[in-house]
C-alpha cells in the first residue's frame, strides 16, 4: 500500500491518451468496415443483404464485453497472433462497424428512390451513382448521429480494461488497488471521460438541430 | 491452432448457466421497470417542471450519458461506501443499471412527449381536463406509439450492459460464465456459450417487441 | 479470378504473423525471450511499484527463471478473467501468478511442483465471532472467483451463506473493508498488509482455511518446458535462492513446499 500522490493523476492523464488513441483507431476501422456493411445492407444482391443483417444482429445482440474477449483471443485461436493492441482495436472496430453500418444504412435510405432512378436513367453506374449522388446527401444526414455514436465508442473503450488493456479505466483500477481512494480516483476518471465525451455530445446535438431546421424549411 | 475445444465441463455446469440466465432476465426486467418509472417523472420534470429542476434533470442526463457504465459501477460500489453509503453487490448493480438506464429512457420519453403538438394539450385543457388528465388521456396514448420501439431497443441494450456488473460480484449470466471458467480454466468454451445465450435472448426479445408493436399499434415492424 | 486475388492478399497479410509460439525449451532459447504472465494486483506477490512496473515475489521468481534459462524475460500483465486465455492462445509461455493447484484445473493446464505456498485465511471485522467454517452461516462471504477457497466454502456452506465472487483479489479485499461483505477468504499475508494500511474497520484474521501450494502454470502440451521448470524449482529450492526471495518479500523462511 502506498499513498496517492499528485504524480498519480499524471498517470491517469497519460492513460487517457490511450483511450483517445484506441477510440480513434476503432472509429477508423469501424468506419471503413461500417461503410461496407451499410452498402451491403442496401445492396441489390440478396446474399449480401442477409450477410450484413446477420453481422449487425450478432454484434448488436451480444455483450461487447464478451465480443472483446472472443476477438481478443480469437486471432490466436485461429493461429494469427495479433498482439494486444491490434486485438483491442479489432474487437472495438468490429462492434463499431455494426452500429455505424446501421446508422449509415438509414442515412443512405434517406436519399429518395426517385433520385436514384433518375441517376440510373442518366446512365450512371454503381460507383458514380454512390459517390456523386447518394453518399454526399447521405453524409449530411449521417454526420450528427455518427458524432453521437463516437461518444458511445469512447465509453466502450473502458471495457478493454476488463481484458487487461491499460487505458483510462484500467489505470484507475490499478491506481485504486495500490492506494485505495476509490471515490477520488474513479471520480477523476469519470471527469476525464466527461471532458472527452461532452463536447461530442453537444456538437452532435447542434448538428441535429441545424439539420432539423433545414428540413423544416 | 492446436487448441482442443471441450464443452463437457460447460454442459455439466448447465444449472449454473440457467440460473445465471434467469438472474440476467430478472435484473434487466427489474431495472427496465424502475428506470421507466424514473423516466416518466424525469421527463415530466425535464419538460414542464420548474427551471432549477429542469436544469438538475438535464445535468443528470448529461453526466450519466457522457461517462462509461463501468466507471459508474466502480463509483457506486467502491466509492459510495467510503462516504458512508453501503450497498451489497446485487443492489448496487440494480441501482447502477437504473441510474444509467434512466438517463436514456428519460430522453426517449421526453422525445415522445415532445412529439405531441402543444396545441393538443391546450385544447384538452380548454375542454376542462386538468394537467394530469390531459397527460394521461391525450399525450400518453399517442406518445406510447413513439416511445415503444426505442424502449424495446433500450431494454436489449440494458440487458447486454448488465453483463458488466459481474466485476462487482453481482450474480448474472456473465458472472456464471466467469465462475465456470476460473474453476475449470475453460475460458473460451464458457464465453462462447454465454455469448450464444445472450444472442438467443436478444433475438427472442427483438421478435417479441416486434409482435407487441404489431398487435398494439397494428403497424408493420419498423426496420 | 477475383476471389483468387482476395485469398492471395489475405494469405499475404497472414503470412508474417505465423511465427513464435514457443512450446519447448529449445524454441524459447532460440527466440531469446520468455513471455511470462504475472498479476500486478496481489501484493506482495505481484504489484505495480511507484514507477508503474511489475514487482513482487512472483515477479522475482519469474526473473530468476529467466536468468536460469539464459534469456530475456518479457513480463506480461494479466488479470483474473483473462489469465488462462493468455496462456492457451500462446500470448505467454507460462504464468507465475500464485495459482492454486487443483485436479479440475489440471485437466486444462500443467502445473509445476509448488514454488510458493500461501495461507488461505478468513478475514472479518473484530466484532464478528468466527472460528470455523460453520460460523460463516448466514453471512455474506467474499472470495475471488473459482479459487480453491471458493470451491471449499461453496461445497461446505451451500446455500447457508451468500457467496460474493469477485473477478480479482483487490476487489475482494476492498469489499470487506467497505463492509459490503461480512467476511472474506483470501491470501493471508496480502490481507495483513492491506488491513494494516487501512485500520479503520478493525479487520483481523479469524482462522486459517488451508495451506495452499501454488504452481507455475503451462499449457497442456508443454511437457518439455514443464520438465525444465520442475527442475528449476527443485534446484532453487535446494540452493536457497527461493528462500532469499521469500525472505525479501515476507520476512520469514520459505515454508515446507510439498512436491508431486
Amino acid at each position: 500500500m502506498r499513498t496517492l500522490i499528485l504524480a498519480d493523476f499524471g498517470f491517469l492523464l497519460l492513460a487517457a491518451r490511450w483511450t483517445i488513441v484506441l477510440s480513434a483507431a476503432a472509429f477508423f476501422g469501424g468506419g471503413v468496415l461500417g461503410l461496407l456493411i451499410a452498402l451491403a445492407r442496401v445492396s441489390q444482391t440478396r446474399a449480401l443483404r442477409w450477410l450484413a443483417i446477420g453481422y449487425i444482429r450478432v454484434f448488436q445482440g451480444t455483450p461487447l464485453l464478451l465480443q472483446l474477449f472472443l476477438v481478443f483471443f480469437g486471432g490466436d485461436m485461429l493461429g494469427v497472433p495479433l498482439g494486444p493492441w491490434i486485438s483491442a482495436v479489432l474487437g472495438l472496430s468490429l462492434n463499431a462497424a455494426a452500429f455505424l453500418g446501421e446508422i449509415w444504412r438509414g442515412s443512405i435510405q434517406s436519399v429518395t428512390i426517385g433520385q436514384i432512378e433518375a441517376a440510373r436513367a442518366l446512365g450512371l453506374h454503381y460507383l458514380p451513382l454512390m459517390l456523386r449522388v447518394v453518399l454526399p446527401q447521405a453524409l449530411r444526414v449521417a454526420i450528427a448521429p455518427t458524432v453521437g455514436f463516437m461518444v458511445n465508442l469512447v465509453k466502450s473503450t473502458s471495457l478493454a480494461a476488463i481484458i487487461g488493456f491499460v487505458e483510462l479505466t484500467r489505470a484507475g483500477q490499478l491506481l485504486n488497488n495500490a492506494t485505495f481512494r476509490p471515490f477520488l480516483i474513479f471520480g477523476t476518471v469519470a471527469l476525464i471521460y466527461f471532458v472527452l465525451c461532452w463536447p461530442l455530445t453537444v456538437a452532435s446535438r447542434r448538428m441535429e438541430r441545424r439539420l432539423a431546421t433545414a428540413y423544416r424549411r | 491452432m492446436n487448441y482442443v475445444f471441450h464443452f463437457g465441463d460447460i454442459w455439466n455446469a448447465w444449472p449454473e448457466l440457467l440460473w445465471g440466465t434467469l438472474l440476467t432476465l430478472r435484473l434487466s426486467a427489474l431495472s427496465m421497470l424502475l428506470s421507466l418509472i424514473v423516466a416518466v417523472f424525469g421527463a415530466l420534470a425535464r419538460t414542464s417542471g420548474p427551471r432549477p429542476l429542469r436544469a438538475l434533470v438535464a445535468a443528470y442526463v448529461e453526466l450519466i450519458r457522457n461517462t462509461p457504465f463501468l466507471v459508474q459501477i466502480f463509483l457506486i460500489f467502491f466509492g459510495l461506501p467510503t462516504v458512508g453509503l453501503r450497498l451489497d453487490a446485487n443492489t448496487g448493480a440494480l441501482i447502477a443499471l437504473v441510474l444509467n438506464g434512466s438517463a436514456y429512457t428519460i430522453e426517449i420519453v421526453r422525445a415522445g412527449i415532445e412529439s405531441i403538438p402543444h396545441g393538443q394539450v391546450e385544447a384538452a385543457r380548454a375542454l376542462g381536463l386538468h394537467t394530469l388528465q390531459a397527460f394521461r388521456l391525450v399525450v400518453l396514448p399517442q406518445a406510447l406509439r413513439v416511445v415503444v420501439p426505442p424502449l424495446g431497443s433500450q431494454f436489449i441494450l440494458l440487458m447486454l450492459n448488465s453483463s458488466v456488473v459481474s466485476v462487482i460480484s453481482a450474480d448474472e449470466l456473465t458472472a456464471a460464465a466467469q465462475d465456470i471458467q476460473s474453476r475449470t480454466f475453460r475460458a473460451f468454451e464458457a464465453y462462447i456459450v454465454a455469448t450464444a445465450i445472450y444472442f438467443g435472448l436478444s433475438m427472442l426479445f427483438t421478435a417479441a417487441f416486434a409482435s407487441i408493436e404489431r398487435l398494439a399499434f397494428g403497424r408493420p415492424v419498423s426496420r | 479470378m477475383r476471389r483468387f486475388y482476395c485469398l492471395f492478399v489475405l494469405a499475404l497479410l497472414l503470412l508474417p504473423y505465423r511465427v513464435a509460439q514457443a512450446q519447448t525449451v529449445d524454441e524459447i532459447l532460440s527466440r531469446g525471450t520468455v513471455n511470462i504472465g504475472v498479476l500486478v494486483d496481489l501484493p506482495p506477490y505481484g504489484i505495480l511499484n511507484a514507477q508503474q512496473e511489475p514487482d513482487g515475489y512472483d515477479i522475482d521468481v519469474a526473473k530468476l527463471l529467466g536468468k536460469y534459462l539464459g534469456v530475456k524475460v518479457n513480463l506480461v500483465q494479466i488479470t483474473g478473467p483473462n489469465r488462462i486465455p493468455f496462456l492457451v492462445t500462446n500470448k505467454v509461455d507460462l504464468i507465475v501468478a500464485t495459482l492454486g493447484v487443483t485436479p479440475e484445473r489440471a485437466k486444462q493446464v500443467l502445473f509445476s511442483i509448488p514454488y510458493s505456498a500461501i495461507e488461505n485465511v478468513v478475514f472479518a471485522p473484530k466484532d464478528k465471532k468466527i472460528g470455523s467454517i460453520a460460523d460463516l452461516k448466514g453471512m455474506r462471504v467474499g472470495v475471488p472467483r473459482g479459487t480453491v477457497q471458493d470451491v471449499i466454502l461453496t461445497q461446505a456452506l451451500g446455500s447457508d451463506a451468500k457467496m460474493a465472487r469477485f473477478d480479482d483479489d483487490p476487489s475482494t479485499y476492498q469489499a470487506l473493508l467497505t463492509g459490503q461483505v461480512d467476511a472474506i477468504a483470501e491470501t493471508g499475508l496480502t490481507g495483513d498488509q492491506f488491513y494494516a494500511a487501512n485500520p479503520g474497520p478493525g479487520i483481523e484474521r479469524k482462522f486459517t482455511l488451508l495451506q495452499q501450494p501454488n504452481g507455475i502454470t503451462m499449457r497442456k502440451d508443454q511437457w518439455n518446458l514443464h520438465q525444465w521448470v520442475n527442475t528449476f524449482v527443485y534446484f532453487v529450492k535446494n540452493n536457497g535462492e527461493l528462500d532469499v526471495l521469500y525472505q525479501k518479500w515476507f520476512h520469514k523462511p520459505l515454508p515446507n513446499l510439498p512436491v508431486f
